[in-house]
């Protein structure tokens, strides 16, 4: 009778909001499980609604934002700060040119109420396995830059998700911003399964990034979520797209590899074949529609 | 230990002492007397508690009240009056899009938003913005009526 929790207040903590990183860096400091940090708060207020997570302190991000967030382009990369919100994600014209995946996907988290605080930071942290933003950042090669008070880690995108929930950060380091390289040649598209339209869990979601040209794909990555422990690099389908012909039966052969990388289970929201079968149609749809766009121009 | 906020509630700036692990939506209800704003699910899924946090519609239960300090909200009585209402809340009652009313602040929240905000939002587009407000009576018709009405008098 898990729902009754939600009748109790959730337990007493202390709060902070840091006003510098520097200060957040100090409050991060020799503290371990009994710390939680909170960007937006969407996945973290449900978590302690459920006693899943009873932090002892809260740090709150929120007084950040000019530090861990925006979204701007510099030097050819596209760069999303921690703390953009999906809201702001899906209306930047930036992340239209650059990384038009990403804006889709953004556009399809939760609800309206859920993406104008929820962040793509946030999202990364929380390490779910159908987090919605993964998929397009993997397809797009994006990094994540980690910050701890002594430096920062560069890491690949798939390299934060280490299993079900479970992020990859080391003790006292936060996510600061991710980064992708603004090349508008490279073409993206996200789409994904689920069982109504808005509000909803994905039960399965596929990014597609390639250029096109004369016929031919270039260099192709193929990602999915909700069908493996973490987001991953369809590393089969993703080596086959690159360099291939770009025909409506190369489209299949690679969204048949798309479903072999794929390592789904069975869920409350969709058997693992099905699954597998998922991953093929949308994946195809996704090459098609890459390719058809860029056939116009 | 309570934390000390201050921030603008429906325009009037407002300074307490709050328990930190009190989502606004309580606060905000209980506390602050803004009774519009309805606890439903508390998961963040019906809409019943949105208000708008620096001009965003947030489910208000999803948020810590001190995290509210330095910023802005807005609740369903700071959007009009009885003698001067907002103009969605006007067409509301002009359509009827009520029944047992316990979702209507925060759908006047979401569907003001839309109106200052996505003005050329298509019926499609309306309903994927007001998809986080679940109504279980009347359905979504009348709302949807009473939004495009008010913007007809704009």
């Amino acid at each position: 009778m898990k729902s009754f929790q939600y009748l109790a207040p959730i337990p007493a903590f202390e709060y902070t909001a840091p006003r510098t990183l520097s200060e957040l860096f100090e409050t991060l400091d020799g503290h371990g499980n009994e710390l939680q940090v909170v960007a937006g708060g969407t996945d973290l207020m449900i978590a302690m609604k459920e006693r899943t997570v009873a932090p002892k302190i809260v740090v709150d991000l929120g007084r950040l934002r000019k530090e861990l967030g925006g979204i701007a382009v510099e030097d050819r990369v596209l760069r999303i700060g921690a703390l953009a919100t999906f809201s702001q994600i899906e209306s930047s014209p930036f992340v239209a040119r650059y990384a038009n995946a990403l804006r889709q996907a953004a556009a399809n988290v939760g609800t309206l109420q859920i993406r104008s605080i929820a962040t793509l930071g946030g999202n990364l942290a929380t390490a779910s396995p159908a987090a919605d933003s993964a998929p397009p950042l993997i397809a797009l090669g994006a990094t994540v830059t980690l910050l701890t008070r002594s430096g920062e880690r560069v890491l690949p995108v798939q390299s934060v998700f280490a299993g079900p929930k479970r992020n990859g950060l080391r003790a006292g380091e936060i996510v600061s911003s991710v980064e992708i390289r603004a090349n508008e040649e490279v073409r993206s598209a996200w789409t994904r399964s689920a069982v109504r339209d808005e509000n909803v869990l994905s039960t399965v979601s596929v990014a597609v990034a390639s250029t096109v040209k004369n016929g031919r794909f270039g260099p192709s990555r193929v990602a999915l979520g909700a069908v493996a422990p973490t987001p991953i690099l369809a590393e089969k389908a993703s080596g086959a797209m690159t360099g291939s012909e770009a025909t409506v039966e190369q489209a299949e052969r690679v969204a048949a590899l798309a479903s072999e990388d794929a390592r789904p289970i069975s869920d409350i929201r969709a058997s693992a074949h099905y699954r597998k079968r998922l991953v093929l149609v949308l994946t195809k749809r996704l090459i098609l529609q890459i390719r058809s766009e860029s056939m116009v121009l | 230990m309570k934390v000390k906020v201050r921030f603008r509630l429906n325009g009037a700036s407002k300074t307490d002492e709050i328990e930190p692990n009190q989502t606004l939506c309580d606060y905000l209800h209980d506390i602050a007397g803004t009774t519009s704003v309805k606890k439903g699910c508390d998961t963040g899924e019906c809409g019943a508690c949105t208000v708008l946090l620096d001009d965003m519609p947030v489910t208000s239960c999803l948020v810590l009240a001190p995290q509210v300090d330095g910023r802005e909200v807005v609740t369903t009585e700071g959007l009009g009056t009885k003698l001067a209402p907002h103009p969605v809340q006007r067409e509301f009652v002009e359509k009827d899009a009520v029944q047992c009313g316990y979702c209507i602040p925060g759908m006047i929240v979401t569907l003001s938003w839309i109106f200052e905000h996505a003005p050329g939002a298509s019926d499609a587009e309306i309903k994927r913005l007001m998809s986080g407000n679940l109504c279980r009576c009347t359905g979504y018709l009348q709302q949807i009526e009473a939004l495009k009405a008010a913007r007809m008098r704009r």
